[in-house]
This record gives structure tokens, C-alpha cells and sequence, in this order.
């Protein structure tokens, strides 16, 4: 669905190019994700992809064909919702969203109502954008993104600036729209994000791809397969998950006194970032 | 069409919901009075103001255009700054699309309120034929200023900065009514001034054909150089 070869984007009146070399491929139904630290590059390859940065060297292919070779129909195909809500702050959510459903050939695909409802902003619908809070905004940016039934959408920082529960709302959606077939490419530095909704995620920092894998492999790959077990006199002591039942030093440890905690050792993906990347997510 | 017509009318919807900008809509009201009572009565009062009869009408029509250069700016910088222009980067609705629909109105309630100016001024009989080539080659500096200010500014404050100086640079070729007739035309490198010119001249019942011919290449060239301008700062 995307392919995109040894990218690289510079801006004006800049020394070094923002984006250096980058490779990746996202299938029809994945979900695949940026994580990285601000400034690492995430929203500018999201700008090219969406074609508001058209000069880059390297390959985007959409489809098969060349980015630079799409025309307007391109945007019937993609839906994006930005980091940052951007909506007429004097229109009503329903008047917002309208205006921008009148740019594509089949306007709405879902009722607004029940767009409205889907994201628990019905009974918003009606009310001026500017009297809403920053959740409710970002809840009708993404709404706005799906409104017209895109086959690709692109989410920058999608569960930014939402309380957890709109955001575990806002996870289940994209799953769904997942379920329901469309590509989504999501940029993210919230790692429990990618974690939940990702297939893939590429590390990327300083412009530059780390690592690309699924959060499992990833998490497999640089955690131990061990288990950290704590007992109520104190003593804390590893043990390696394989055949836990049958090792007979885990068995003798927790005889001795009653068992306080017990952990499996896997990486968080934040923790496999830092050790692929060097630089924490929040830097 | 649909799509142009729903933008035009969206930005319509908005500046009547913002009261700093439905005021300014009573901006030709101010002017209409002014022409049709206040400069009558100076006129018959103090002699001397006659000659200057027709730099009273030509700053009319062009203030006439003020309205829609404030008020569109104003829509414009807010949409920049409120990062909704972003999201005309990614729909599906072509530059020249979304230009037309941003003054496809601004432009034609100029154009209609300039005609309705030259029509009940007192001083000159106009033919209808003249007053409206000056009537659509003035409202060209709607888009003009607009997008020349919207190509620039960043936000509202840096707007507000430079909507005076553009209110000052657009009044500039006043100045060539003062100087000697061999070097007016100095003042061309003003695009208002071929409107001012071409008003003048239809006063003393003159053709204005040069003139406004000269005045439409200019500002299809500005509208068309500032829009270029404008297009690689707007949506990013």
C-alpha cells in the first residue's frame, strides 16, 4: 500500500536534511507506527506522505504509483488527523465538519450524527468548536479525518492531549477501522500507544530509522526471559522462565517464605527505544 | 462550483459570527455618507476643493476596497494561525479552486459597491460602460492585497502591522496628482495607480482604455505572482 525508499527531506535554509534515508513499507490493513522523540522527524515524513511537502529525494510509491504522480484524487484516498486541533472556532462542530465533507466526491460516508456520537460529542454537535475543551477538539479532528471513508489515514500523535478514557476510545476506533481494512500510519512518543495499536513500529531519531519490527518481537528481542520474584522476608531473586515449574532453585526460593511479588523481566518498548536509540522518548 | 460556493458562503457565515469583523462591514455605509452629503457641502462651502473633486472620488473606490482587504485578511491570518489552513493542504480542493472561493464573493460585493458609488455620486455623469471596467479593475485589489498580506504575516499581530502599511501604499499614487505631468507615471510601479488614473481620466471625459487595460495586466501579474507566494505558505 505505502512504499518508501531511502527517503531524505530537507528544509529551506537549512545545513542538514531533517529526514536521512529512510526505508519502510506498510501493508492494506496495517497499522504502523513512528515512535520518537520530538523533533526526531516523525511529522515531517508525515507532511510528504500527505503531499504537503512535495520536494524529497527518494521513492514514495502509494499503490504502486509514484506520490508525485497522484493528483487531487489522492486526497479522496487519505484522511489526516493533525497533532494539533484546527478547527473555525466559530462554527459548531457540525458546521466544521460539513464544510470539509463538501470536498469529497461522496461527502459524509456516515451520518453525522452518528459520527458525532462515536467519539461521545453528540451532545457538542451543535455547539461553537470555540467553546469546546482541547479533548472534545481533538476528538473532532479525528472524526473529521474518517468522515469520508479514506483507505489511508494518517494519525499524528492521535491520543495527544486526551484524557485515558477518550484515548482507550480512541485506540478501539482505530483498531476497528483496522478491522474494517484501511491502512493507518500513526505517529506517536507515547509508547503505551504504539504498544496497544501498532502491528509495527520503526524507532526513529535524528531523522533516521533504528529499528522497524513488531512491539512483541521488539520487546521479546531486547528483554530476558526471566522472572523477578520478591519475597515478603526480602529476598529478591531471577529465575529463567524456561521450565519455571521444573527448576528446582525457583521451587526452593518460594518455600522459604511467602511470596510478595512475582515479574516477568519483558521490556517495556519505552525501555527497548532507549536501548536501540540511546535517547528516551520524552527527551 | 458546490465546493466554491460552500467555502464563499462558510466565510460569510464566519465574519458575521466575529463582531471585530461584521463592523467593519459598515465601512462603505461611513463612505456613502461622505460622498453623497459631506463632500457636496465642503464643495459648495470652500471653493478651492473643486479641482480636487476627482481624488475624492478615486479614494472612494478605493476605499470602497478597503472593507474586503481587512476583512478578508483578517479570515485568512486567523485560519493560518489556527492551523485550519493546514487542512486545505489535504483535501480535495485544487489552489486556483480554493482562491476563487475566497474571493469570489470579497471580489463582486466590491465590484457591486463601487458601481452603486459611481452611480450616486453627484459630481460626474458616468457612462455605465466605464464605470464598470474602473468598478472590476478597482476590486482587484482585494486578492491582490489579501494574498500579498496573507504571503507575509504570520499571525494576527504582524497582520494588523501590515494591513497599515498596505492601506498607505495603496493611497501612495494620490502623490502623482501633485507632481508635473511628465513624471506621474512614476507612480506606476503602484498598481492603484492606473485606477486612479483611469477614474481621473473618466471624469474629464476621457477614454480610460490605456489605463485600465495597463491596470488589469498589472494586477493579474500581482494577483498571480502574490497567489504563488501565498500557495507555498498557507497550507504548510
Amino acid at each position: 500500500m505505502i512504499l518508501v525508499e531511502n527517503l531524505v527531506f530537507q528544509y529551506p535554509k537549512t545545513d542538514a536534511p531533517t529526514l536521512k534515508g529512510l526505508d519502510f513499507n506498510i501493508a492494506k490493513g496495517e497499522v504502523f507506527g513512528f515512535l520518537g522523540p520530538s523533533g526526531a522527524g516523525k511529522s515531517t515524513a508525515l507532511k510528504v506522505l500527505y503531499k504537503v511537502y512535495g520536494k524529497y529525494d527518494g521513492a514514495v510509491l502509494i499503490d504502486g504509483k509514484n506520490l508525485a504522480e497522484w493528483d487531487n484524487s489522492y486526497f479522496e484516498k487519505i484522511g489526516v488527523g493533525f497533532e494539533l486541533p484546527n478547527h473555525y472556532l466559530k462554527l459548531t462542530g457540525k458546521e466544521n465538519l460539513d464544510l470539509f465533507a463538501t470536498f469529497y466526491k461522496n461527502g459524509q460516508h456516515r451520518d453525522v450524527n452518528a459520527l458525532f456520537e462515536l467519539v461521545d460529542l453528540k451532545d457538542a454537535i451543535n455547539k461553537p468548536v470555540e467553546n469546546y475543551s482541547k479533548g472534545m477538539k481533538m476528538r473532532l479532528n479525528f472524526i473529521r479525518a474518517i468522515q469520508h471513508n479514506p483507505d489511508i489515514l494518517f494519525l499524528d500523535e492521535p491520543t495527544t492531549g486526551l484524557d485515558p478514557v477518550n484515548a482507550h476510545k480512541i485506540k478501539e476506533l482505530i483498531l476497528k477501522l483496522k478491522g474494517e481494512g484501511k491502512t493507518i500510519f500513526i505517529t506517536t512518543h507515547s509508547m503505551e500507544t504504539a504498544d496497544d495499536i501498532c502491528d509495527r513500529v520503526s524507532f526513529i531519531v535524528d531523522g533516521k530509522l533504528q529499528a522497524t519490527d513488531s512491539p512483541k518481537n521488539l520487546k521479546k528481542e531486547y528483554g530476558r526471559e526471566a522472572v523477578n520474584v520478591e519475597l515478603n522476608n526480602g529476598h529478591v531473586q531471577e529465575f529463567p522462565l524456561g521450565n519455571l515449574g521444573e527448576n528446582d532453585a525457583f521451587l526452593d526460593f518460594i518455600r522459604q517464605d511467602g511470596v510478595k511479588r512475582i515479574h516477568t523481566q519483558e521490556a517495556t518498548l519505552e525501555e527497548v527505544f532507549i536501548r536501540v536509540t540511546g535517547k528516551s522518548l520524552k527527551s | 462550483m458546490y465546493k466554491v460556493a460552500k467555502l464563499a458562503l462558510t466565510d460569510f457565515k464566519i465574519i458575521f459570527r466575529d463582531s471585530s469583523l461584521k463592523s467593519f462591514l459598515f465601512l462603505p455605509v461611513i463612505l456613502f455618507v461622505l460622498i453623497i452629503w459631506v463632500v457636496p457641502n465642503l464643495v459648495e462651502k470652500y471653493d478651492f476643493l473643486l479641482p480636487y473633486l476627482p481624488l475624492f472620488l478615486v479614494v472612494a473606490v478605493i476605499e470602497n476596497t478597503q472593507m474586503f482587504c481587512f476583512i478578508s485578511s483578517m479570515v485568512l491570518i486567523d485560519e493560518k494561525e489556527t492551523d485550519v489552513a493546514k487542512i486545505y493542504g489535504v483535501v480535495p480542493l485544487s489552489n486556483v479552486q480554493f482562491i476563487v472561493s475566497r474571493f469570489l464573493l470579497p471580489y463582486f460585493f466590491t465590484v457591486g459597491l463601487n458601481i452603486v458609488l459611481f452611480l450616486v455620486q453627484p459630481f460626474y455623469a458616468l457612462d455605465i460602460g466605464t464605470v464598470l471596467i474602473i468598478s472590476f479593475l478597482a476590486a482587484l485589489v482585494v486578492p491582490a492585497y489579501v494574498l500579498g498580506i496573507n504571503a507575509i504575516v504570520e499571525n494576527r499581530l504582524q497582520g494588523m502591522v501590515y494591513i497599515k502599511a498596505f492601506n498607505m501604499l495603496v493611497l501612495v499614487p494620490v502623490a502623482a496628482f501633485f507632481v508635473p505631468d511628465n513624471i506621474k507615471h512614476l507612480f506606476g510601479i503602484f498598481p492603484t495607480h492606473w485606477i486612479f488614473q483611469s477614474v481621473v481620466a473618466a471624469t474629464q471625459g476621457l477614454s480610460i482604455a490605456w489605463f485600465s487595460t495597463i491596470g488589469f495586466l498589472f494586477f493579474t501579474a500581482l494577483i498571480w505572482g502574490v497567489s504563488k507566494l501565498f500557495i507555498r505558505v498557507h497550507f504548510v
